[in-house]
């Protein structure tokens, strides 16, 4: 009898414990979600990178830094892993494809170059993770790459609702419609009750249903998660419309075997460029004035071939874009810091191992047979113009 | 982050050092002389492993939920649902979705297509694989080795390389749009974008034929539990599929003629791009059922397969004893005895199809996997659209084998 006691006073003794403990969890991760939540805050971002103790370090790095800038230390993080995680296409040619060698090329594949040789000073040193449209904000959000270069359209709602920051716009595109070359259609106009193939997951397909349904034009839409499905439903006329940024349309069209024609309607503005998550913007920062860098170093006129012939420029905005020394007028040589966190000769490293905006362009896009349009520079009547650099 | 998980183990082992003062206090009052101490102590040693492994587990769950909360804290990412009152700006082929509605009715577009799949394809792959499974038991050589060539190469390759493959070759098979197929005297149409089927169309009193047709059912219905019973209480032949069908047939008759032709036979015909008449078929739902019809059926097959060797020979051998035929001998004897025992592993292959039709976004059809992968896409937030996606495939699960088991129970034998 005694023992039956004794074992119901354990049982309840233990059942009392179990209910301590759960007030005392539960206590405590109410009372310290603040710490608790800054401190894994901190933990999370270098999420690609092992340290053995994420907590602190980044933590110090809060302290230190008493500026308004909020730094996530995605940029010292990138640094100590010494590689670029980078999200783009491995289907669109010209902007993100893998190549007879196996390797990732393209446009966009080329501005995780540019990044990794501003941030890193190695263009090679990038580790290209694949994505498809649908998954390309998903991955952004949980951290798992730096950079997304994936041929991105920037909209408000994904500055907004998808936490997303986009940076230097690379790619002013439009949205454009290609049929077989003997479909008889001339126009959209022409295209009512066709059915129009369309990537899913796309500000394209958004814009497909606001304008056609604005005209009236009534259509069936097939949306394929990838262009390894798209092309051949094209090919077979699955699909008498294929819809899609034209530039990437013409990629397109380069490689098949079918005659086609691109409608002359351009339904959209789609500034593609490289897209970094919210809440750093140390990082953002970085990233963007290593994109803008190819665009001066093209307004300048330095080129990979010739950058060597400007070490002793006598303007003194070149050799403060390069990293050069500039005599302060007292004799003294000193090299312009602007505070970015990026190295001193950034831009040089830039383009003498991937080459300015001109060149990346030519290199990816002029075998498609896509001219520079608004893609120009500035001055020669284009869109692209960055801010100076000093 | 870890400093909780630290908190945890303290609080855990200052209760475990109390328990054991506890323990040491009262042997040397003598209360309880004889107790072994905790740490050797069988009872406590099973609550404490059951404690501790609560704790555990807890530990694991909090760290990544606080992980997940400061992720999304930190890019400022709301976990409401109030984004579903939003339009969604999608469209899905062949549903009359606006793209202004709501993104719940988008979803609910993608559940209904989801569920379009699994009620027609489970009990195709069923009868299917009933029939491969008959067919690998077959004392017909070539049949049986058919089967087995059949059933190894779709049990062995990936489903979504068998729903691309199904789909490329309808694509390829069969002509695109201007140039369809156009069998039986354009009664069907065949492009490698739809498919088109004769149908019935209401007209004048085709409300009242529908109520007569339920009536007929029930009729038919009446007329089968009649002649089971006499068949059971007499033994004379029952011909309950003959007498039910006719009850129907003749009911619908004098409904059809009663209501002078309540609908009429339309046949599908494109104008101008327009499909009008009859009911078309999306090609891509073709190729998906198709495509998970033919790898569930070599599962199904399978478990049909070893569900009859299970059936003691000695059934067979008393089928022929009583002089039954081959189809009477697997009709009567060894099938109901066999879906007894491959009725539970059937129910796995059901909610495997649930699963696998997620697969139909890749070529194009917009279940509710595709539906939530378009949003995501759509500057939607991905934490509530996945929890969306889990609670639908988990309530189809659930519903499907709650259904299994259900009729699992029923085909068991009464144990007395």
């Amino acid at each position: 009898m005694i023992r039956r006691g004794n074992a119901l006073k354990r049982t309840a003794g233990v059942v009392m414990a179990l209910g301590l403990v759960a007030t005392a969890c539960s206590s405590s991760s109410d009372g310290d979600a603040g710490s608790d939540t800054g401190d894994s805050v901190a933990s999370d971002e270098p999420a690609d990178e092992p340290t053995d103790e994420p907590a602190d370090e980044p933590a110090d790095d809060s302290d230190v830094v008493e500026s308004t800038q909020s730094s996530g230390g995605r940029l010292a993080a990138v640094q100590e892993a010494g590689v670029l995680e980078c999200g783009g296409n491995d289907t669109l040619p010209g902007f993100g494809i893998i190549d007879a060698d196996g390797e990732f090329s393209g446009f966009d594949i080329d501005f995780c170059k540019v990044i990794a040789a501003a941030i890193l000073g190695d263009s090679e040193a990038i580790n290209v993770t694949p994505l498809v449209a649908a998954q390309r904000f998903p991955t952004l959000q949980s951290g798992e790459i730096d950079v997304l270069i994936r041929n991105t359209t920037w909209t408000a709602s994904r500055d907004g609702a998808e936490q997303a920051n986009f940076l230097q716009t690379t790619f002013f595109d439009g949205q454009g419609f290609m049929v077989r070359a003997d479909s008889g259609i001339a126009s959209i106009a022409d295209a009512s009750n066709t059915t129009i193939c369309v990537l899913t997951g796309t500000t394209t397909l958004l814009n497909m249903n606001a304008v056609l349904g604005d005209m009236g034009i009534p259509f069936t839409a097939l949306e394929f998660e990838s262009n390894d499905e798209l092309q051949p439903a094209f090919v077979a006329e699955q699909c008498e419309v294929w819809t899609s940024d034209a530039s990437q349309l013409a990629a397109f069209a380069a490689n098949l075997d079918v005659e086609t024609a691109i409608l002359p309607d351009i339904i959209s503005k789609e500034p593609l460029g490289p897209v970094v998550a919210d809440g750093d913007t140390e990082w953002a920062q970085a990233v963007n004035w290593a994109v803008m860098a190819t665009i001066q170093a093209e307004e300048f006129g330095i080129t990979s071939d010739n950058i060597g012939s400007f070490a002793d420029s006598e303007d003194s905005g070149i050799r403060r874009f390069l990293g050069l020394p500039i005599d302060d007028g007292d004799g003294n040589e000193v090299i312009a810091e602007v505070g970015l966190g990026l190295p001193t000769d950034f831009a040089s490293n830039i383009i003498s191992q991937v080459g300015n905006y001109g060149e990346i362009f030519e290199r990816n896009l002029a075998p498609l047979s896509l001219s520079r349009g608004p893609n120009a520079l500035w001055t020669d009547g284009g869109l692209m113009y960055v801010p100076p650099f000093r | 982050m870890f400093e909780r998980i630290l908190r945890l183990a303290i609080i855990l082992g200052i209760l475990a050092g109390l328990y054991i003062a506890y323990w040491a206090v009262r042997r040397s009052s003598r209360a309880d002389q004889d107790a072994p101490p905790p740490w050797r102590d069988s009872r406590v040693l099973v609550i404490a492993a059951q404690v501790a492994a609560v704790g555990l587990m807890w530990s694991a769950a909090d760290y990544l939920w606080a992980n997940f909360r400061a992720r999304t804290k930190a890019i400022g990412l709301d976990l409401n649902f109030d984004f579903l009152d939003q339009p969604s700006g999608i469209s899905i082929a062949d549903s009359p979705l606006n793209p202004n509605a709501a993104i719940r009715e988008a979803l609910s577009t993608g559940i209904k297509n989801t569920f379009l799949i699994i009620i027609i394809g489970i009990p195709l792959a069923v009868i299917f694989g009933t029939l491969l499974g008959i067919a690998r038991l077959s004392t017909n050589w070539l049949l049986s080795k058919m089967a087995t060539v059949y059933v190894e190469f779709f049990r062995n390759i990936p489903v979504l390389l068998v729903i691309v493959l199904t789909w490329s070759i309808f694509l390829n098979a069969f002509p695109p749009v201007r140039e369809s197929w156009l069998p039986f005297g354009g009664r069907f149409i065949f492009n490698n974008l739809r498919f088109g089927f004769p149908s019935i169309q209401g007209g004048d009193g085709f409300g009242a034929f529908q109520i007569l047709s339920i009536i007929a059912l029930l009729a038919a219905a009446g007329v089968w539990i009649w002649r089971s019973r006499l068949f059971d209480r007499t033994g004379a032949p029952h011909h309950r599929v003959l007498y039910s069908a006719g009850t129907f047939l003749a009911i619908s008759l004098i409904a059809y003629v009663a209501l002078s032709r309540p609908f009429e036979v339309t046949t599908p015909e494109i104008i101008d791009r327009v499909y009008v008449g009859g009911i078309t078929m999306i090609m891509p739902y073709a190729a998906v059922m198709v495509g998970l019809v033919l790898y569930t059926a070599s599962h199904i097959a399978e478990i049909v397969r070893g569900s009859i060797l299970s059936v003691a020979k000695g059934q067979v051998e008393a089928g022929n004893a009583l002089a039954l035929n081959g189809f009477q001998r697997y009709r009567f004897v060894v099938l109901p005895q066999a879906f007894r025992v491959a009725f539970p592993p059937l129910i796995n292959q059901f909610l495997n199809f649930t699963k696998n039709s997620s697969l139909a976004f890749a070529v194009g059809f917009a279940e509710i996997t595709g539906v939530i992968q378009n949003l995501f896409g759509q500057s939607r937030p991905a934490p509530q659209l996945l929890f969306i996606l889990m609670i639908t495939y988990l309530v189809f699960s659930l519903v499907l084998s709650a259904i299994g088991n259900l009729i699992n129970k029923r085909l068991q034998i009464v144990g007395r």
